[in-house]
């Protein structure tokens, strides 16, 4: 009895989540009289005609491709940003005593649960003046995302130092190593995937972000995705156009996501010392 | 790697550690920087001429605002706590398949809020959509509910709870996970003691479950209602003629070229979110002294 309850809630939820996605990627296929009905009959769900016509087109939109790009420029900028600034700082705290380490920690969690939507107008009125105000956009938005997203950054840094022995590399030394070897030979690349966790979620952060972007890019022309989709929701466009952008903005996130969460399950180094 | 030895001056200090200070300083001072320049500008536009933050009361605008960000909030942090607790008891215990349900569950938080809420949107757009079309009975499985289609975006209370439900489906993986590790702290030979003595699973769930799960059901409460005062995309993109104090934000700077109410708005915001931070923390402490009799 118990057990039956369980699993039809267990399939109500999977209902609930499928759902939405299923009807995202049914109106991206969707042929014209599929999303035009006219109230003539009930909206399909599935389209009378599937077909990518819809991905087809905005692969040689310009606008479209060019937001595409600036996103990819923000993103890695942002990344490379994160990771100058914050994997130095981030081995500091998990290899050194630092005085008030606490107090820096909790400094990094409260300066991510100051709302954005406070913060954005002041962090938008000191881009706008000079001498921020000369970067392009690009390097702007990247600056802003980079303010984001470094906190995460150094805590999924932190972690990756701190779950590597410090043994290891002291026993690499007693064998002989000098410290740049040992720190090339042994840290680097035990830390390198939980690094690349740290880059690729820093990236969808960016990718995904949408209020620092659309504050600071509300004049100019240039715009990433997300910005992109809602000047596209203005002009009131088609339901299969809206939905094969959000889509395209949804799948490298899909994927990363399930990406990431395998990397930062692998305990890398249990066992490595006994 | 800090040495003290009590000859050392401070400046010997700083000299002998100037690498770790050196790696450390840069991402610190930036955050730093930038929160100083927020605080700043947030103090320098609310208390400036007129001083907007007083002022800003007398704008019905905001007073609106306020009490739709309000129920919002009130409504929308006891809600996703009820789905992130259903959610972790559907996947705490272990059974043939868990892992893979586990991930499904998971799969909202990949999906990007602006997306989210344009899924709604494209869900219950008026005329034809298909959430109205299943209400006025087009669908053979269906029965009829209404006989004209209905303006979801034209109604407070239907946009509103539409960006809610949202905020809601988006975040509950959150939620689930913050309670999934609650109830995996818990002791299991609490629950087969109990069983041995005949207690009821409600019984269980009231006096063991909930009051060793308040540490959790505190966090949960706190982190969302603080994620519910600041929410901005969904209200934004599917409530936008009802603003929340976040859409009122945008509205009061973009459009009405207003930083300084703005700014005042901003810092109001910080402070009812302080506030209620308070509040929670203080209510879930007395609640479970309560809850726990020893």
């Amino acid at each position: 009895m118990g057990n039956l309850l369980k699993i039809i809630l267990i399939a109500i939820t999977i209902f609930f989540i499928i759902f939405p996605i299923f009807i995202l990627f049914k109106y991206s296929v969707s042929d014209r009289d599929s999303v035009v009905t006219g109230g003539r009959y009930p909206e399909p769900f599935w389209p009378f005609e599937p077909n990518f016509k819809m991905f087809e087109s905005l692969s040689v939109r310009n606008d479209f491709l060019q937001s595409g790009i600036v996103s990819l420029e923000v993103g890695f900028l942002t990344v490379a940003f994160c990771l100058f600034l914050g994997v130095p700082s981030a081995f500091a705290l998990a290899r050194f005593k630092i005085p008030g380490l606490a107090i820096l920690l909790f400094f990094l969690l409260s300066v991510r649960l100051f709302p954005d939507i406070s913060a954005v107008i002041p962090v938008a009125e000191q881009f706008f003046k000079k001498p921020l105000s000369l970067l392009p956009p690009v390097i702007s938005v990247a600056l802003a995302h980079t303010l984001l997203s470094l906190p995460y950054t150094i805590y999924i840094a932190k972690g990756v130092f701190e779950s590597i022995p410090r043994d290891l590399e002291e026993q690499s030394q007693v064998l002989g190593a000098s410290r740049a070897y040992s720190f090339l030979r042994i840290l680097v690349p035990l830390a390198l995937p939980g690094l690349g966790a740290a880059a690729i979620y820093t990236f969808l952060l960016s990718w995904n972000e949408f209020v620092f972007a659309y504050f600071l890019m509300f004049q100019g022309t240039e715009s990433t995705l997300p910005v992109y989709l809602l000047r596209i929701l203005t002009w009131s466009p088609q339901k299969n156009f809206i939905a094969a952008i959000s889509l395209f903005i949804c799948i490298p996130v899909i994927i990363f996501t399930f990406a990431v969460q395998r990397y930062m399950r692998t305990g890398l180094t249990a066992g490595a010392v006994k | 790697m800090l040495r003290k030895t009590k000859s050392y001056s401070i400046w010997e200090q700083i000299k002998d550690n100037l690498f770790i200070i050196g790696i450390t300083i840069p991402s610190f001072l930036y955050l730093f920087a930038f929160l100083v320049i927020v605080l700043f500008y947030l103090f320098k536009f609310s208390l400036g001429e007129g001083l907007p933050i007083l002022s800003v009361f007398a704008e019905i605008e905001f007073r609106e605002a306020l009490w739709r960000t309000f129920w919002f909030m009130l409504v929308g942090t006891p809600l996703q706590l009820v789905v992130g607790i259903i959610l972790a008891l559907l996947v705490y215990e272990s059974f043939k398949g868990v892992g893979l349900i586990r991930s499904l569950f998971l799969v909202p938080i990949a999906i990007p809020a602006l997306v989210t809420a344009v899924i709604i949107n494209l869900l219950f757009s008026y005329p034809f959509g298909h959430i109205n079309d299943l209400l006025l009975g087009k669908y053979v499985f269906f029965p009829k509910i209404l006989s004209f289609p209905l303006n979801f975006s034209g109604s407070e209370f239907f946009s509103i709870g539409l960006a809610m439900l949202g905020k809601v489906w988006r975040d509950m993986p959150i939620a689930m996970l913050i309670i999934l590790a609650g109830l995996q702290t818990i002791d299991r030979e609490a629950y087969e003691a109990s069983e041995i003595m005949g207690a009821s699973f409600w019984q269980r769930f009231k006096y063991i479950t909930l009051p060793l799960l308040t540490p959790a059901i505190s966090t949960v409460l706190i982190l969302r209602s603080i994620e519910n005062w600041k929410e901005f995309i969904f209200p934004f993109i599917i409530a936008p003629a009802y603003p929340l104090l976040g859409v009122l934000i945008e509205r009061l700077y973009h459009v009405e070229q207003n930083p300084q109410l703005a700014c005042a708005c901003a810092l109001w915001l910080v402070i009812f979110i302080g506030t209620t931070t308070f509040l929670f923390t203080f209510l879930t402490k007395t609640v479970r002294s309560q809850l726990i009799k020893v």
